[in-house]
């Protein structure tokens, strides 16, 4: 039988966001695929360089839908570094504190989407019942489910007070009971098992090359995050990255639920570690120079590059999301994938097409 | 200024990018910015146990730079955005998507460039 090319999305059941790819098939074997975007380019990084630097902590917070505050996180660190402002240290744990509730909301959106490509809905539910808890934290202690806008150059908008942080530990622990409860499926059941066990593997050393980041790369056995790093106040809390070694989607899944148990430890050694103090400080004047700054995103490192002028207005914001670099490893998974695989497969990657275009 | 950069040329490009890879380097992401002269400085970023390594160029915006996406093949979307973007063109790339990676036909050409938009001369004004 000849190729045949079927056209995967944008639109598409298993996609939240639209991603296209141009499936070469033989029978129900995938021999070849291109992934295409531009459906949601936003011109962002141009936008960035019309506004105050100030604003565009909004900005780069809508990028992403997931992943806002770290995203602000990141451009507030690039200013800081420029202007040689140091931030106080409750700042740094607060910091830190709400970045992991975001890594675990995102972490828990995952796990639901995927549980919902092979078909298993109850399971889908469960998580996005759990995922409702953090989203309803992070709503009680900065007024959004989303967009918090916790971080700001010089530290943080918003604090924690005791109360609050009682019911973040609150939170946090039905969210471990709940993990514990479906941890069990995604690791025993014979279904998942069959889903994900040896789909999709991705070696070691492909993943080194083809620059995989985050989860895609700690899943192929590469130690790679960027918290082990220090920055805010990781340097101060004991973890260890979460690391597989079979490179398939089971391995992905293994690791994105092993590290919401990790944020949760994260969480609650910060706020039991979280110094009294000032959350900002104050600063004068606009940034002039340029700077690189990389974090641990949910899907991985997120480079950001600024330059700025010492004007209000930045010369040039640049930023390379986790989901752009682990694009490129669809062209070493799908080929020689079966069809019924490819949702599977495309979700492995988590991505994140608005972040991807901007 | 970065640290750890290193001011390259057009002519060495291929080759410094080969001994980046042979040093065990995995490949991060290009950036480009545009100068107040048009023309543009272009980064390249390789990453080694978080060491970051930052190659940069300065060209004029019609000159055509060899792809490094036959050596870093994770380097081909992005080579094909900057291209859309800002006009910089990569020759040998290993997917080209001919201007649609990003853009549409009825976008405008290069739009994140500073002088984009031609307003076309009507007769006799």
């Amino acid at each position: 039988m000849g190729k045949t090319i079927i056209p995967f999305g944008p639109q598409h059941p298993v996609l939240p966001e639209p991603l296209q790819l141009k499936l070469v098939m033989r029978d129900e074997k995938v021999i070849e695929a291109v992934p295409a975007i531009g459906y949601v380019h936003r011109g962002l990084e141009k936008l960035a360089e019309q506004k105050d630097f100030m604003k565009n902590i909004y900005l780069v917070e809508r990028v992403c839908g997931i992943c806002s505050n770290m995203h602000a996180l990141s451009y507030c660190m690039a200013i800081e570094e420029i202007m040689g402002i140091g931030i106080p240290d409750r700042a740094r744990f607060l910091r830190v504190i709400w970045a992991e509730l975001h890594r675990i909301h995102s972490h828990l959106l995952w796990l639901g989407l995927l549980a919902d490509s092979f078909g298993f809905e109850s399971l889908f539910m469960q998580v996005w019942r759990s995922r409702e808890k953090i989203m309803d934290i992070m709503e009680a202690t900065a007024g959004h489910r989303i967009f918090i806008s916790t971080n700001t150059i010089g530290g943080t908008h918003k604090d924690l007070t005791k109360e609050q942080q009682k019911d973040v530990l609150n939170t946090v622990a039905l969210v471990w009971d709940d993990m514990k409860a479906v941890e069990k499926v995604f690791f025993n059941d014979y279904t998942v098992q069959h889903r994900l066990k040896g789909v999709g593997v991705l070696p070691k050393d492909v993943a080194y090359e083809l620059g995989t980041v985050g989860p895609m790369a700690r899943a192929s056995g590469i130690i790679f995050d960027h918290r082990t790093r220090g920055y805010a106040a990781y340097g101060e809390l004991e973890f260890e990255p979460v690391v597989e070694t079979d490179g398939d989607s089971l391995a992905r899944t293994k690791v994105r639920l092993r590290e919401v148990y990790q944020s949760i430890n994260l969480i609650r050694e910060a706020i039991g570690k979280l110094p009294e103090g000032e959350i900002f400080t104050p600063f004068k004047g606009n940034p002039n120079g340029e700077a690189v700054i990389r974090i641990e995103q949910p899907r991985g490192e997120v480079m950001y590059y600024v330059r700025a002028n010492g004007t209000k207005q930045l010369d040039r914001l640049r930023l390379r999301t986790p989901t752009f670099a682990n694009l490129p490893s669809l062209l070493h998974m799908l080929p020689g994938s079966s069809l019924a695989d490819v949702p599977v497969l495309i979700l492995t990657i988590d991505p994140c097409i608005s972040c991807t275009e901007r | 200024m970065l640290s750890n950069e290193k001011i390259i040329s057009t002519e060495t490009i291929l080759n410094e990018v080969h001994q980046i890879k042979d040093d065990g380097y995995r490949f991060v992401s290009m950036t480009t910015v545009e100068n107040p002269d048009l023309t543009i400085d272009l980064y390249y970023h390789f990453d080694r146990e978080y060491q970051l390594v930052n190659l940069k160029l300065t060209i004029n915006k019609e000159f055509e730079l060899p792809s490094i996406s036959k050596i870093f093949l994770a380097a081909v979307f992005v080579e094909n955005e900057i291209q859309e973007l800002f006009g910089v063109r990569f020759d040998g790339k290993a997917i080209n998507y001919g201007g649609h990676f990003i853009l549409s036909d009825a976008d405008l050409e290069n739009p994140m460039c500073r002088n984009q938009i031609v307003i076309e001369q009507m007769e006799d004004k």
